[in-house]
């Protein structure tokens, strides 16, 4: 068996049209599916243990067994594609959207017929033009080909906003407001979209389910690292590595081997010096747990996220302190302002790690940055500025003696020969940018 | 079709015609280029919204200019996956060529250059988009033929 | 009955209603958790200041104790008992200071803060902040009437989640996102409509607040006098802060059958109109060569008695509705004991067949339809209806401006609001209500919106004077004008021409000078004692806030009233007491209350038959021209700088399907004409007007009545 299952068939031509996709057994699934009464393909889906590739890895069958039925409540069930895509490091829902689009379609139709939706909105990032002409061309075939039945399936394209990704914001933004997350209860499959029971899934989640329907989900479920990391992920693989890219693979292999066998490892002679692993939101990894296994379990086990499968590769050039920063910088332009030590807190530490940068920091400021970070993580109305506490506290504790090192240095000790020197950050949308690093 | 009535057609599409205010606020600003008071004020009546609603909808994303920009826009990825592997060499390139800043629109009122978040397209950095259309793999030498493109466009 | 669960908070056990937010259950343990964003009052918690931040047993993360509901058997440990909630409410407020300016000192919200009083509580003693702080231009005008510090904004949306989502006018808005967000309004124009002053109140720092009271009164040195506003018939419960015997503000004083702590901007700004430059405060004369003259109260009382016995029992009165209960009962015995004269000029029509429909004001938010009649904007005659209006439409009501029986019939809760002309004192919806069958029916009921703030209490007091009828009589003697609101009715104008005297009771000059032969120094609203009655026919409560700066009303109509062998009380309470015999069941001054009651008439009839509907006019050619007298009018707003910028423009309105008939654009100017007389105005498409009918503010119609055409 190939190991590409999402991307499968599409390894060395995009299956962009109907027909070619038609040619790989596309829509097969559906009509299996649609055969089948709805509560089977969410116990086919729990039986898979296909867990969410959006990041939070919830169990998605699961997830979907908590929307209730038609019947029970008075208004339509509302399915919401997370095609928001925006987290540092991550491209491969980009990826499935110009390479496989019509099995996003198919996985959409599968999921509306398991919880008896006819609504289906793909919220999808609204940098993605490209993209979005692909699956809007994609959706309108399917549509025309009748495949749609009584669903109906609106790209809506968001605006340029990174917490448009996060489900509840995305909610807001759908309805026509400021992009803001929501408090959580009530949960979005009771109260989301319009007030009404609504499934939020990751673009790479939905595209897996004909996958599962495919390869039948006890089978699923032996891929990878069962019981928990089950089937295969799209890992994003960037950074200082010689083959960069999107590389389906079963869960479990060794960042190592990700890195070093499939990647072609740190090129120009260069030592990996830290990954940042899962995403921009979640704690550096330092080369010496290179051996852990790229699965949820393992990754936990050792205080690291899958996320979204990203696995970027800092070399030994980089300066850690601009790295924080300029990872801060983005959660500072990223927050969404309604929490208070979310929209206070990201730029604080910013402030921070550009005085460390800068040199004219003190030692008990480090303290004073984990601290910060300790008051935001947990207290915060979403993720947002945890993902920013977790990643900066990280490069403080782990990488303690290179922020030292510039107090010591009185400024950066790589003078300008970090690899991320004088890089940009744009700051206040809309208003001045600035040079930080 | 004016752009009233494109922006209605687009709002009955959703169950809720407010869910139409960033497609709508995307048509205006197709139409005029940025979002002047007028343009904010005409999707506000298309949508029967107040502009100062849509102004603070409009504001909270990145996407939307509130003063002209340039006919061609510049947009380069300095996120840290891109930032590894040089893009500031590319972005000091537009800026050495074309002898503006981030931020700023030349003098021409051809082309505005900007410096952006993660675009997702971290392995084949850097990601440029050129009028909202992704380059793939740009090096800081490929910027003078990028720009005689756009200038013959 | 609903639900009751068992909530534990720190250790100790209520039991409230499923559902109960954990605020409020912390509540009834007794227990304070301390908020910023959370306001009932704007509807549910959104957790974004993150100040109530608890522990709940069960659930690792914090949670925000403003979106969290009682559910049974719950454990919340509060600040008080859990390290990690103190901690994180302890970071709260850290991260609130950091970019929060230390200028209490200066600040007028300094002394009343909720931000000042937590920090003190539960706030860090030392900042760790050693960065530069945001900064913004301060303070800026949002509006003539407010000003906003954005450096003192802590973002909670307060201020946001009112515009719109209570008064729906969707003018204050946040801008930008992250550390970058603002408070604004679009492109810079002012916030205006009726109710932008609440924002001043709500906001729980000094980012909004009024310009009227910058820099005017530190906490300590000022009184706030419990008391009620004059200045339409809602009669909302307000506070008048008070310095050194002068009203320096107005506050809302949350009577939730009434107003539940709204006030309109008309209430909040306008008592600057007390110290109008224009003010009288000695009675003036008119002498025949010199005009006017001021004299002597002993002169003016010697004129008034002189002018009263010329007209030999031939003296009309005319009231405005803004007379104190107790006012206008003792002009009515001095004119009408003292005189033998009983012809009064009322504000408007009065009915009693609408007290069996009597319901508070609250009463409209529960309804499940409200029908408005009338066609006058609500918010023009009684803003704060327009407020139960729209939470009633927010909750799930039918509102419309027609009437359908069937909708009303079928709903469990009907309400019929008569707004407009043509309500006869509310007798024609007491006969719809009558005919729906509305009468005894839980939780509904009928309300006319009357154009003057005590018109019913007048009446009443005038009536309850004495028992003889008018007497017929072909010319008038004498004309007291009692206030500035008959002083400017065209009506009474009209009457005194034909009076042979005039004497008039006004607060300001130029409203009375030239036809009046004795002035005599009017107050307001906020410099008396006494009663008033509002729209639900409520007996309320005013308490004199500041001094008047002539001797107010009472104090010269007893001893006038002396002179025509009348005994009167100088004193409201007197009064009152008097009256309240005959009219309101004995009951006693000090039992009005400080959040009066709905009452009803004490003794008065159950039910009273209305009156029947007058027949249905044919239709008419054209579009019916409906005059309305605009909230931001009459004599003391045009005295208030702050509130010019509010003032209606020189509009027509009319309904989106009479001006597409017409080819007629929102914003196009066009010619309104009638028999020959025809005006220029702006056109303006107005959702809540129906078919046929077009409006013009009073001062903008000029000589247009009835129907009218309007043409681009
Ligand atoms: C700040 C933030 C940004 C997020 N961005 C994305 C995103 O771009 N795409 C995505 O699928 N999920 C994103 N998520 C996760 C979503 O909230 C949600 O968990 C996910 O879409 C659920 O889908 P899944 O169960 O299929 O993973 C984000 C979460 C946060 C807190
Ligand atoms: S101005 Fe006041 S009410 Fe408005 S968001 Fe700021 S602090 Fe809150
Ligand atoms: S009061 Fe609960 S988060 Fe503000």
């Amino acid at each position: 068996m190939s190991e590409a299952l999402v991307l499968g068939g599409a390894e060395e031509t995009p299956l962009r049209d109907l027909a070619s996709y038609r040619a790989v057994g596309g829509y097969a699934q559906l009509l299996k599916a649609r055969a089948m009464p709805p509560q089977e393909v969410i116990a086919l889906l729990i039986e898979s243990n296909l867990r969410g590739r959006g990041g939070a890895f919830f169990p998605t069958g699961r997830k979907a067994s908590f929307i209730p039925s038609p019947e029970k409540v008075a208004k339509p069930i509302y399915i919401t594609v997370n095609a928001d895509e925006s987290e540092p490091g991550t491209f491969k829902d980009r990826e499935i959207m110009l390479r496989v689009p019509h099995r996003l379609v198919e996985g959409c139709l599968i999921a509306a017929h398991a919880i008896q939706s006819n609504f289906v909105f793909i919220y999808i990032r609204g940098e993605y033009s490209t993209e979005y002409d692909v699956l809007q061309s994609a959706v309108d075939e399917a549509n025309a080909a009748g495949l749609l039945g009584a669903v109906k399936i609106l790209v809506h394209r968001g605006a340029g906003a990174y917490i448009c990704g996060e489900e509840t914001a995305l909610l807001s933004s759908l309805e026509g407001e400021r992009g803001q997350p929501r408090s959580k209860p009530p949960f979005p499959a009771i109260e989301g979209l319009y007030a009404a029971p609504t499934l939020i899934n990751n673009v790479e989640t939905i595209t897996t389910i004909p996958v599962v329907l495919e390869v039948g989900p006890a089978e699923y479920a032996q891929i990878g690292a069962p019981p928990d990391s089950t089937g295969t992920r799209l890992f994003c693989l960037s950074g200082n590595v010689a083959r960069p890219g999107v590389y389906e693979l079963p869960h479990g292999l060794t960042t190592r081997h990700l890195i070093e066998d499939i990647g072609g490892g740190v090129p120009d002679g260069r030592s990996l010096k830290a990954v940042m692993m899962g995403g921009s939101s979640f704690p550096v990894m330092t080369p010496d747990d290179l051996d852990t296994k790229l699965d949820a379990n393992s990754l936990g086990q050792k205080g690291y996220f899958i996320g979204s499968g990203v696995v970027c590769v800092l070399d030994d050039r980089t300066c850690m302190v601009q790295f924080a920063l300029r990872v801060g910088q983005f959660y500072m332009h990223e927050s969404c302002g309604k929490c208070t030590p979310c929209r206070v807190g990201t730029r604080w530490l910013v402030q921070m790690l550009r005085a460390v940068e800068n040199g004219t920091a003190s030692e008990s400021d480090f303290d004073l940055a984990l601290d910060v970070c300790d008051r935001i993580i947990g207290k915060c109305l979403c993720v947002l500025g945890d993902s920013d506490a977790m990643i900066v506290a990280s490069c403080v504790t782990k990488f303690r003696d290179e922020f030292h090192a510039h107090l010591e240095h009185g400024g950066c000790p790589f003078g300008h020969d970090s690899s991320l020197d004088g890089l940009f950050a744009p700051s206040d949308q809309h208003a001045a940018h600035e040079v930080v690093v | 079709m004016s752009l009233a009535d494109e922006i209605q057609k687009v709002a009955r599409r959703y169950p809720e015609s407010k869910s139409a205010i960033l497609p709508a606020l995307r048509l205006a600003q197709e139409e005029y280029g940025w979002l002047s008071r007028e343009a904010i004020e005409e999707v506000g009546e298309a949508l029967d919204l107040t502009p100062a609603y849509c102004m603070s909808v409009a504001s909270f994303y990145d996407l939307f200019n509130f003063e002209p920009i340039g006919r061609h826009t510049i947009e380069v990825c300095t996120n840290v996956c891109c930032g590894l592997v040089n893009a500031q060499a590319v972005l000091e390139s537009f800026e050495r060529e074309l002898d503006i800043a981030p931020g700023e629109t030349t003098a021409d009122g051809e082309i505005t250059l900007r410096a952006v978040e993660c675009l997702g397209g971290c392995s084949t950095p850097t990601i440029v988009a050129i009028d909202q259309r992704y380059r793939q793999s740009v090096t800081p030498e490929d910027v003078p033929a990028i720009l005689e493109e756009l200038r013959n466009v | 009955m609903t639900d009751l669960v068992r909530v534990t908070v720190d250790e100790r056990e209520v039991h409230v209603p499923k559902g109960t937010g954990i605020v409020e259950t912390a509540l009834a343990a007794g227990i304070e958790i301390p908020v910023f964003c959370y306001e009932p009052r704007l509807g549910e918690g959104i957790g974004a200041c993150r100040m109530c931040i608890v522990e709940i047993e069960g659930i690792p993360k914090l949670q925000t104790a403003c979106t969290t509901t009682a559910t049974d058997g719950m454990v919340v440990k509060t600040a008080r008992t859990s390290k990690k909630a103190s901690v994180g409410q302890n970071a709260t407020l850290e991260f609130i200071l950091v970019n929060h300016p230390l200028d209490c000192p200066v600040c007028d919200k300094g002394g009343e803060c909720p931000l000042q009083d937590l920090t003190f509580r539960y706030g860090p003693g030392n900042t760790r902040m050693t960065f530069e702080k945001l900064t913004f231009e301060k303070p800026i005008p949002i509006s003539p009437a407010i000003s906003l510090d954005r450096e003192r904004c802590i973002l909670c949306y307060r201020c946001t989640r009112f515009s719109e989502d209570v008064s729906e006018d969707g003018q204050l808005v946040a801008r930008n996102r992250g550390a970058m967000s603002v408070i604004t309004t679009f492109e810079d124009e002012p916030y205006s409509g009726p109710f932008t002053g609440n924002v001043t109140e709500l906001c729980p720092v000094g980012a909004l607040l009024p310009t009227q009271y910058r820099f005017e009164a530190r906490p300590w040195e000022i009184q706030n006098v419990p008391t009620v506003c004059g200045m339409c018939s809602v009669g909302c419960n307000v506070n008048a802060t008070v310095r050194e015997g002068k009203v320096k503000r107005i506050l809302s004083r949350n009577h939730p059958e009434i107003d539940e702590g709204w006030i309109c901007d008309k209430g909040r700004f306008a008592f600057s109109h007390t110290r109008a430059a224009d003010r009288i405060v000695d009675p003036i004369k008119r002498v025949r060569m010199h005009g006017f003259e001021p004299v002597s109260w002993d002169d003016a009382l010697d004129e008034a008695e002189r002018l009263l016995r010329a007209a030999q029992g031939r003296v009309v009165v005319a009231l405005s509705g803004s007379e104190t209960v107790e006012q206008a009962y003792a002009m009515a015995k001095l004119v009408r004991v003292g005189t033998g004269s009983h012809e009064a000029m009322l504000p408007e029509e009065v009915t009693h067949s609408l007290d069996a429909y009597g319901l508070p004001l609250s009463a409209i938010r529960d309804a499940q339809v409200v029908v408005v009649l009338g066609d006058v904007s609500v918010a023009e005659r009684a803003p704060i209806v327009d407020l139960w209006i729209k939470a009633a439409r927010r909750n799930g009501a039918r509102v419309l401006t027609e009437l359908d029986d069937h909708a009303v019939r079928g709903a469990d809760r009907a309400v019929l609001i008569w707004s407009g002309p043509g309500g006869r004192g509310g007798a024609t919806v007491a006969a719809h209500a009558e005919r729906l069958g509305l009468a005894g029916k839980e939780g509904c009921g009928a309300f006319y919106l009357p154009e003057t703030p005590n018109g019913r209490g007048a009446a009443d007091a005038w009536a309850a004077a004495s028992d003889e009828e008018p007497a017929e009589t072909e010319s008038v003697g004498l004309l007291i004008v009692s206030g500035d609101e008959a002083a400017n009715d065209p009506n009474v104008r009209a009457l005194a021409e034909k009076a042979e005297s005039v004497i008039a009771i006004s607060m300001f000059h130029g409203l009375a000078a030239g036809w009046a032969d004795l002035v005599l120094p009017g107050t307001s609203y906020l410099e008396r004692d006494g009663t008033y009655v509002n729209l639900e026919g409520r007996l309320q409560r005013l308490r004199r806030s500041a001094m008047p700066p002539a001797p107010d009303e009472l104090a010269w109509l007893s001893q006038l009233a002396s002179r025509f062998g009348v005994e009167l009380a100088p004193h409201a309470p007197m009064v009152f007491a008097e009256l309240s015999e005959r009219i309101y069941g004995g009951l006693a001054f000090g039992e009005v209350g400080e959040r009066a009651p709905l009452r009803g008439y004490l003794g008065a009839p159950a039910h009273v038959e209305a009156p029947p509907l007058p027949e249905p006019e044919a239709a008419t050619e054209g579009l019916q021209l409906v005059c309305y007298k605009p909230l931001f009018s009459g004599p003391a707003v045009e005295r208030v700088d702050e509130l010019q910028f509010q003032r209606p423009p020189a509009e027509v309105e009319l309904a989106r399907a009479d001006a597409q008939a017409r080819g007629i654009a929102n914003g196009a100017t066009v010619t309104v004409s009638h028999n020959g007389t025809s005006m220029q105005l702006r056109a303006r498409i107005a959702k809540d007007l129906r078919k046929g009918i077009v409006r013009i503010a009073r001062e903008h119609a000029g000589d247009l009545r009835g129907t009218v055409e309007v043409s681009a």
